[in-house]
């Protein structure tokens, strides 16, 4: 969760530092990236194939330039398809016991181990696995929807409203969210508890984020060709369809996918603390605290877990890495030797 | 042989002592003498710098060769990519890292690309200093102005006490006019207004006496009356130094008055070289008869169509074999497309040199730029003939207010005042014609434009399109006509377009507000791009794919989209090269003339709009001065506002130069939140300071009203216009 | 300069209240104290686990804003925080562990600041040089561990050092364990067992510091003021450790408010993992026995830890920036 904030800050800071770019800047990011289109499309170019099938391709190729991103990708695929069909590989499932093996180290029967209640170590990492990608991808895809409404919306009006706005939101921020989230998920145990785990994260996780979302919509909102759009009398609602949304859309999209990382992160630490996941159920972080108590005597119960979760925070972070590289214009962490 | 291996060690023995004469030569030359003039202090031969960027290498300075003696005035001229600023960043040894800079720069004879950067800030700001554009940013924002300025002299002498820093330092802050130094050095950057700013550069640049001061667009970022005092800030800052100036512009006004000598620079390379008087009136190089024929003249009346050079500057990745002006010079033969011409000294006159193979011919035919260049016949106007009054008004502004709250900062922002950034403006605009709004920032000119194409009922007074007044009450349709009728054009193309869109959307944009069909939008944009001379096979491409003279020609495409009869032009070539500019402005005379089109017209260029424009408004701080038809205000102006405007604005003429008598307006704009009683140019009135007690009691109580001017079509807000 | 900070304080100690007062609320509406009762078999007579509730004012049939506002009318009067469900009071049980979560919280901020901070510049100073390429994976990887995976390597890695020197050099539980007077051995003792739950809380706030502030002197250092310091005649590193520098804190302050809000939470994971007995562990037992009063009452103090980062942040700015200052 530390984490979670930390990740935030880095991204929110990177955000509003690029806010601080003139669109000039933008402009000439872009005629890079147009540079390039020429460059890729320049052998089999007739007149008239510029439309903006091109510019995916080059977003593409562009992230498929960078060997990190790359790795990233195969990682996940390896992961999800690891959390998907990985039990109908294993001898057990993760709610049997073996009472003849409790606590053994790993072997051929269990290939990683057994915890100390007899629990199959594979079986329970895989179910985990599953568990902590689908609260993390949710309550992300959540957070941004939630932030890029509230965010872009206070950025529309002025005066009053946003002022009182931008109060309630930095007000929402002094109470650490890790603890509110865990208040709101004490309430509910069981099978059920994951939902509610990614209903917190949700309702606590949009609002750094949401600030970060305003500050764009507001400097896009007085670049000239949207101000030109409206002079044309294009309206309100095909301005934004047009001019802002696929500016803002490239933000959410990499925002997205680093936001997994936090909230994946911050759920194994809820959990980790008995206070997100509990048993029946298991996740990533529950396995965590398991390994806790026996990390002299079983260590297996804590590597493993620990392992796959650091495969896909990694992992998912160097997607958004490469996507940022990939389609953001205002991005210039490309490492190119400029 | 014997006796060859013999003298040879003898020679390298004789040699190696040298070395240290050789640096004592060059102690010696440090206390220089300033009367010695036969001495370079600054050489530059065959400079060349190239940077690796994405696309390819990028050559931005080609071979560069000049001599530099104490007290001369060098003036660098060339477009955006000429390579003029590279330059000047190599002799102060400031390129980023990944440049690749050859040839030799020698100062004292001490050569320069060699060194160090340790070694190189010794001599930076002690021999060679340096003045950038943009004041607003050139000064660190967290120091104060006295801490900056002491940081350089203490950096040179470290010894130096406090006091005599400071003592220095108010003594230089008074020579470049700043008032109440003394109090100003505890002050911060953001304190000061631009002209300020850039004044104290000057003073920290001239801190050391150098022997050489690098003015890099020292004025382009600050407004014409501004400008003007900087200017004589940096001529007397160079008397007082005795120093050599390099002055670095792509404003051939400016240099006309200052410069001594001039290198005219063209992708990378110097294609001309000459005295001041050489190059303004008698040119060689194409190029350099291009870049004065494409300029308007602000002293003389509007005579003939702008000759504008064909093309767009020279790409500096892939340059073309031979000369690389050949594809836009119409002298160009079959020789200049083979193989680049070397700079050579012009046959017949003393000093100049040229790069071109024609410039026998040029000379000795004694060719101008109208012999060169094709000048294209107008067209004539639908309404020529018509006399003004009986054309219908498209536009008619009565009275327009708009004010801007000023808040406290804080959680509870109460509102502390207002700025009053359009106040009273009447005009109107008729058929056919263009109005030009000139004024310095902050003058209101933007604004009154974004006013009235808000089409919202105004903070007060009335605003009337076509016979429609805005207002609250209009339906959607209503104000979707009046979108189609009324267009805007905005200065920077770069941003007005989006990147995101290929031409043919941003075209078809204004065309889907009006629900036309597929085919209808594919023959329109078909005319237009052919109305705005693009070829419209290039629909398909990215507005960057473009140069920003035809992207500028695709905003206007758009604006023309659905046939308005009213175009707001925001500063629209103001952020295009020169060489550009006249093709854009033939451009927007010949549209207006073809469809009869009005525009309204902002400029801070009254050589542009003395050219185009045949009526005109000087605002000052949200007002109208002065208003009437153009070449009236600029032959006799009325307001001394006015005039001393007219009067501050350089002209590519060096003799004019150097015999105008500026007027150089005191002090600065004052700030748009003080509350004036009286007439707003009060406070900086040349004309008032000449009046009795009484009269300027009145200047200081009423605020001026724009009056009829005795029986002519002018109007002019001054109590005492008729002394002017 | 004065009235601008009392400004501020003002204007936090008002959001303060605010978020304080929501968290009541919301603790009140998810916390279930009745079900500690409940879920015994056979649970106590109903009515006298009404008469237990009532007594810590935490029965949910008195309506919420009567209970807010006792639960107000007691703080400000009295600064009684309430009692838990099994009748101990809040206060002093927070009280008697409070510094030893302010020591973790201040250290860990205080090393994060300094050394992200540091790393930013050296990177930022040597751009695509093989130092900065190194940190920024380093960073990358510590970016993506959880904070509880962090606590539990760094406590194996403890102890398998702590064996392979055969003696005891790291404690990974606990804060103290010695009993003498000698104040070196104290001390010695006291750096044995705080080092390593401040190592792991100060990691994340380091990270994050060290990639923002690369950015930001990366963004000043090809400003034009750094030329112009050049240009007066400064060598590179002088214009930016003189110029470039001082102007791209300006912006790192404002990260400080945010940044304490996650050492706060790092804390509670870590004083789990190690065991140390400070406000994080006391929040989740508070969290897991239905302790409203007590859960809300480390929200407040969360909050003041977070103000205390933004006021601290806003004078750190308006020291650094002059535009602040004399506005």
């Amino acid at each position: 969760m530390a984490n979670d904030n930390a990740n935030n800050a880095t991204k929110s800071e990177t955000a509003e530092a690029q806010l601080d770019l003139d669109p000039q800047d933008a402009a000439v990011a872009d005629a890079v990236l147009d540079e390039e289109a020429k460059a890729i499309d320049g052998n089999n170019k007739a007149e008239g194939e510029f439309k903006r099938t091109g510019r995916m391709t080059l977003y593409v190729r562009r992230f498929f330039r960078r060997p990190s991103a790359v790795v990233g990708l195969v990682m996940l695929i390896l992961l999800v398809i690891f959390a998907l069909v990985g039990s109908k590989f294993g001898k057990w499932h993760y709610e049997d016991l073996d009472f003849l093996s409790l606590g053994t180290a790993p072997n051929a029967d269990h290939w990683f181990g057994t915890t100390g209640g007899g629990s199959d170590m594979y079986a329970m990492v895989v179910r985990g696995l599953g568990r902590s990608l689908a609260i993390g991808i949710i309550s992300s895809i959540g957070t941004t929807i939630l932030a890029a409404i509230i965010g872009t919306s206070i950025a529309f009006f002025q005066g009053w409203v946003e002022r009182i706005g931008m109060w309630i939101l930095d007000m929402l921020l002094v109470v650490p969210s890790f603890l509110l989230i865990a208040m709101i998920v004490r309430s509910s145990a069981g099978m059920s508890g994951w939902l509610w785990l990614i209903f917190g994260l949700v309702a606590f996780g949009w609002i750094g984020y949401a600030r970060v979302l305003r500050t764009l919509t507001m400097s896009l909102r007085e670049l000239d060709y949207v101000r030109a759009a409206k002079f044309m009398g294009v309206g309100s609602f095909r301005i934004i369809l047009r001019h802002l949304v696929p500016n803002l859309g490239s933000v959410l999209i990499i925002n997205t996918v680093l936001g997994v990382v936090g909230a994946v992160s911050s759920e194994t630490s809820l959990s980790f603390l008995g206070l997100g996941i509990k048993a029946p159920d298991t996740s990533l972080g529950t396995l965590l605290n398991d390994g806790q108590s026996v990390v002299l005597t079983a260590p297996w119960v804590l590597i493993f877990p620990s392992i796959v979760l650091i495969m896909v925070t990694f992992s998912v972070q160097l997607i958004g890495d490469g996507l940022r590289d990939a389609i953001d214009p205002y991005s210039r962490s490309g490492g190119k030797a400029k | 042989m014997n006796m060859f291996r013999k003298t040879k060690p003898a020679a390298d023995a004789a040699q190696t002592p040298a070395v240290p004469v050789a640096s004592e030569t060059l102690a010696s030359k440090s206390t220089y003498d300033p009367n010695d003039k036969s001495a370079p202090v600054l050489e530059v031969k065959d400079l060349r710098v190239s940077f690796a960027s994405e696309a390819g290498t990028v050559h931005a300075v080609r071979g560069m060769n000049f001599q530099l003696h104490r007290g001369e005035t060098l003036g660098i001229i060339g477009e955006s990519g000429s390579g003029k600023s590279v330059t000047s960043m190599s002799i102060m040894g400031l390129l980023d890292s990944n440049a690749k800079v050859e040839g030799s720069i020698t100062y004292h004879g001490e050569e320069l690309l060699t060194k160090s950067d340790a070694e190189m800030s010794k001599i930076r700001g002690k021999g060679i200093a340096m003045v950038f554009q943009d004041p607003l940013s050139a000064l660190t924002p967290v120091f104060s102005i006295g801490e900056q300025m002491a940081e350089a002299l203490t950096i040179h002498n470290p010894k130096m006490s406090a006091e005599d820093v400071r003592k220095r330092s108010i003594e230089l802050l008074t020579l470049v006019g700043i008032p109440n130094a003394e109090e100003r050095l505890k002050s911060y950057p953001h304190q000061f207004s631009g002209g300020m700013r850039q004044r104290v550069v000057i003073a920290m640049a001239i801190a050391n006496d150098p022997d050489v001061i690098i003015a890099d667009e020292p004025t382009t970022a600050l407004d014409v009356t501004i400008q003007a005092q900087v200017l004589d800030v940096l001529k007397k800052a160079q008397q007082e130094t005795g120093a050599a100036l390099i002055f670095i512009t792509h404003d051939l006004g400016v240099i006309a008055g200052i410069a001594d000598e001039i290198i005219i620079m063209y992708a990378g390379r110097p294609v001309e070289k000459g005295s001041v008087d050489d190059i303004f009136y008698r040119p060689v190089m194409p190029y350099t008869m291009g870049l004065l024929g494409a300029v308007p003249r602000p002293d003389k009346s509007k005579s003939s169509r702008l000759v504008p050079i064909p093309g767009s500057p020279t790409n500096l990745v892939n340059l073309p074999k031979g000369c690389p002006f050949a594809p836009r010079c119409p002298m160009a033969e079959d020789k200049c497309r083979t193989a680049e011409p070397d700079l050579l000294p012009v046959v017949g006159r003393d000093g100049q040199v040229a790069a071109c193979y024609r410039s026998g011919e040029i000379v000795s035919k004694n060719l101008t730029f109208r012999d060169v260049y094709q000048v294209g016949e107008g067209i004539k106007s639908k309404f020529d003939g018509v006399p003004r009054e009986d054309r219908a008004v498209v536009l008619d502004v009565k009275d327009l207010k708009k004010t801007f709250p000023l808040t406290s900062g804080g959680f509870l922002r109460r509102k502390i005042g207002v700025v009053k950034a359009v106040d009273d403006v009447t005009l109107d605009v008729r058929e056919g014609e263009t109005v030009a709004l000139v004024g310095e920032s902050g003058s209101g000119k933007s604004t009154t434009l974004l006013e009235i194409m808000d089409l919202k009922k105004p903070e007060s007074g009335s605003i009337t399109l076509f016979g429609q007044k805005v207002g609250e009450k209009m339906s959607r349709q209503t104000k979707r006509d009046l979108h189609s009728h009324v267009q805007y054009v905005f200065q920077d193309p770069m941003s007005s377009l989006d990147p995101r869109l290929p031409v043919y959307d941003i075209l078809a944009e204004p065309l889907k507000v009006l629900h036309k069909s597929k085919a209808e939008i594919n023959t329109r944009i078909d005319e237009l791009m052919k109305l705005v001379e693009l070829n419209p096979d290039q629909v398909d491409r990215f507005p960057t794919q473009f140069s920003g003279g035809q992207r500028q020609r695709i905003a206007i495409a758009r604006a023309l989209a659905v046939n308005p009869q009213l175009i707001l032009l925001d500063e629209p070539v103001s952020a295009l090269d020169v060489s550009i500019q006249a093709g854009v402005i033939n451009l927007l005379e010949d549209l207006q003339n073809k469809l009869g089109v009005a525009y309204l017209f902002v400029a801070h260029n009254l050589s542009v709009i003395r050219h185009i424009s045949s009526r005109v408004a000087v605002m000052y701080l949200g007002r109208i001065v002065e208003l009437g038809p153009t070449d009236d205000i600029f032959d006799h102006p009325l307001h001394p506002y006015t005039e001393a405007l007219l009067s501050a604005m350089p002209a590519p003429d060096p003799q004019y130069e150097r015999t105008h008598n500026r007027i150089v307006l005191q002090g600065e704009l004052p700030s748009p939140t003080e509350k004036i009683e009286g007439c707003p140019f009060a406070s900086r009135c040349p004309l008032r300071l000449t009046l009795s007690e009484e009269q300027r009691r009145m200047c200081d109580t009423q605020p001026p009203k724009l009056h009829q001017w005795s029986g002519e079509d002018r109007q002019v807000a001054c109590h005492f216009a008729a002394m002017a | 300069m004065l009235k601008y900070i009392v400004k501020r304080i003002v204007n936090y100690v008002v959001m303060l209240f605010v978020a304080v007062s929501m968290t009541y609320f919301l603790a009140s509406a998810f916390m279930d104290p009745r079900s500690n009762y409940m879920d015994r078999h056979p649970h106590p007579p109903v009515a006298s686990i009404n008469h237990s509730l009532d007594l810590a004012n935490i029965n949910d049939q008195t309506p919420i804003l009567v209970r807010y506002f006792r639960w107000l009318k007691a703080i400000f009067t009295r600064w009684d925080w309430g009692l838990a469900p099994d009748q101990s009071p809040v206060g002093p049980a927070i009280a008697s562990r409070i510094w030893t979560s302010v020591e973790l919280v201040t250290l860990a901020t205080i090393i994060g600041i300094v050394a992200g901070v540091s790393i930013g510049v050296y990177t930022a100073i040597r751009q695509y040089k093989w130092q900065d390429r190194t940190l920024n994976i380093i960073a990358t990887f510590f970016l993506v561990i959880p904070p509880a995976v962090l606590g539990l390597f760094v406590v194996l890695i403890a102890i398998a050092i702590n064996n392979g020197v055969g003696t005891r050099i790291f404690y990974v539980t606990g804060l103290s364990s010695y009993q003498g007077s000698n104040p070196f051995l104290w001390l010695l003792d006291f750096l044995q067992h705080i080092i390593l739950p401040t190592i792991v809380m100060a990691i994340p706030g380091t990270v994050s510091y060290h990639l923002t502030q690369r950015t930001y002197l990366l963004d000043s250092m090809n400003s034009d003021y750094v030329r112009t310091a050049r240009a007066k005649g400064l060598t590179l590193n002088q214009a930016i450790r003189k110029h470039a520098l001082r102007t791209s804190l300006i912006p790192t302050t404002v990260n400080i408010a945010f940044s304490i809000t996650g050492v706060f939470t790092g804390a509670v994971i870590t004083e789990t993992v190690f065991a140390v007995n400070g406000l994080g562990r006391y929040f989740v037992t508070a969290i897991n026995g239905n302790d409203i009063n007590g859960s809300v009452c480390i929200a407040a103090f969360g909050g003041v830890c977070t103000l205390t980062g933004a006021l601290l942040a806003d004078i750190l700015a308006a020291w650094l920036d002059p535009r602040i200052r004399l506005s």
